[in-house]
């Protein structure tokens, strides 16, 4: 007996790192899950490695993009009849520079992953969620959604944005037996991490371990945070217990942002 | 197979309510716990009501007595050979004044049961956890931890203060396989709530339903919290997997806290 049996869950970015953590954490607690990624040849990967035979369905498509968000929620709706969890875990940094000179590309785009997506596939899969009178949405943020990075400041800002939106949602869906909240991670060596650490470290003047150290080093367990500490919270928000914690921003992020 | 199994607890203030709620989900969960309260009258109508045989043991101890509370410690070491969970649970609202009519007895008893009883109750938890590079402190916190209401001066700024605390001792214990959070429940209809909660509201010149109101309108879900909702964040921050979780403020108060 899963906590989550019976529910459907879609996962944005499921195909590897936290998402796919989060998917599988899913799946062992009962529930039916689908996982988007932009490469259907990572999602055939990630179908074949889990192994959860029909419980698990991959839809790709690059979250970036409007229709791709709302055609997300409405294909996983059509293939497992409802949804009941959103996981916006899509999302992560681009070319790190200072705001000056910042590009108009790189910042939209970011906007768009990180904030828009959240946003596209938030309202759509409130349609379905309103009408059943239960829903759990979790955004999966940043420490950064509360603290500070240079060179990140399309990072930073729309993980902060992301934070607000949860709480506005919250409070607009907060009668209807739908939980909004956001969680907080710390440093985590994903694969995003491993592809994108190195350059955003560069930005900063420093080799990509001193990057990883300096994401470690403030927190209470001098120690990167792992996918599966994300994957554990989700599903005590996921759960029916999970009913009464809303509009929360949780840190996931070994005691490093001390609010 | 429980997510607790073969861990030993203590809980403060567990004869009932919130305490007594997490007693129970350990005990579910495969722990061993000892409950303990004021009177030996509720402890052994709590063991009887909970049933839990050789897995549920009851100390009495006055929270707000240095003695008791470590006596209570090291009982629960002497009776299940242990100590792996520590929940500081007791507290509680009492003499509901204005500051400029606060008495010092009020205050300092407020500051014993609230603040120096988690701060007696995790130095003394510490001298056995560390020794075992292992251990979990859960301090029942409050919403009111980060906010402030009118007349209740000294369970604020107790509980602001225990979320001091928590996160210090967090980073202090952070390498050594010990973690430290708070929980930070909204209002929950506990026995201390229909207890205290009329005076406090004739205090405030206000009905008990306004009162109430007072605590449950500022929230996304416009009702209480459930001790079962506390409960479920207890242990899922014990689990050995939530080893990345600490100095975190845990919020269970349906989106009233927006920070």
């Amino acid at each position: 007996m899963g906590e989550l049996d019976g529910r459907v869950a879609c996962v944005t970015g499921g195909t590897r790192g936290i998402g796919r953590a989060i998917a599988e954490a899913f799946l062992d607690e009962g529930a039916q899950v689908v996982i988007n990624g932009r490469s259907p040849e990572k999602g055939e990967q990630a179908l074949s490695e889990v192994g959860a035979g029909e419980s698990l369905h991959f839809i790709a498509g690059d979250v970036t993009q409007q229709e791709v968000c709302e055609s997300l929620i409405d294909q996983t709706v059509e293939h497992f009849g409802k949804i009941d969890i959103m996981v916006n875990n899509a999302g992560g940094g681009g070319e790190a520079a200072p705001l000056a000179e910042m590009s108009d590309e790189i910042w939209n785009y970011v906007l768009n992953w990180n904030l828009n997506h959240p946003m596209w596939c938030m309202r759509r899969a409130l349609k379905h969620m309103i009408p059943q009178e239960w829903g759990r949405i979790i955004n999966i943020s940043s420490m950064y959604g509360k603290t500070v990075i240079p060179t990140n400041s399309h990072y930073v800002t729309t993980k902060h944005g992301l934070n607000g939106l949860t709480k506005v949602v919250a409070h607009e869906v907060g009668t209807m037996g739908i939980t909004v909240n956001a969680l907080c991670p710390g440093g985590i060596l994903t694969d995003v991490m491993n592809e994108q650490g190195p350059v955003a470290a560069e930005a900063l003047g420093m080799e990509f371990q001193a990057f990883l150290d300096m994401m470690a080093e403030p927190s209470a367990i001098k120690r990167l945070n792992e996918v599966e500490d994300v994957a554990l919270v989700s599903v005590l928000l996921a759960s029916e217990a999970g009913a009464g914690i809303t509009g929360s921003l949780i840190n996931v992020d070994g005691g490093q942002v001390p609010y | 197979m429980g997510k607790l199994e073969g861990k030993v607890a203590v809980i403060t203030g567990s004869t009932r309510s919130i305490g007594r709620a997490v007693a129970e989900a350990y005990i579910a969960e495969g722990a061993k716990v000892v409950i303990s309260g004021r009177s030996e009258e509720k402890g052994q109508n709590a063991l009887d009501e909970m049933n839990a045989g050789e897995n549920a043991h009851f100390i009495a101890c006055d929270a707000g007595k240095q003695s008791e509370v470590e006596a209570l410690i090291d009982g629960t070491v002497e009776h299940f050979g242990k100590l792996d969970i520590a929940v500081l649970n007791a507290g509680g609202i009492m003499g509901a004044a204005p500051i400029a009519e606060m008495t010092d007895e009020v205050w300092n008893h407020a500051v014993d049961l609230n603040l120096n009883h988690t701060f007696w109750g995790m130095r003394k938890s510490l001298s056995h956890m560390i020794p075992q590079e292992s251990g979990r402190i859960i301090a029942m916190s409050s919403m009111e931890g980060k906010l402030a209401k009118p007349t209740v001066g000294n369970y604020t700024a107790n509980k602001h203060a225990i979320n001091g605390l928590v996160k210090v001792a967090a980073h202090e214990v952070g390498t050594l396989g010990i973690t430290v959070n708070a929980i930070l429940p909204g209002l929950v209809l506990t026995d201390m709530f229909y207890e205290s909660m009329p005076a406090t509201a004739e205090t405030m010149g206000v009905t008990l339903e306004e009162a109430t109101a007072m605590f449950t309108q500022p929230s996304a879900i416009k009702r209480p919290n459930t001790v079962e909702e506390v409960a479920a964040v207890a242990v899922m921050l014990a689990r050995d997997e939530a080893r990345n979780f600490t100095g975190c403020l845990f919020p269970v108060d349906g989106g009233t806290m927006p920070y």
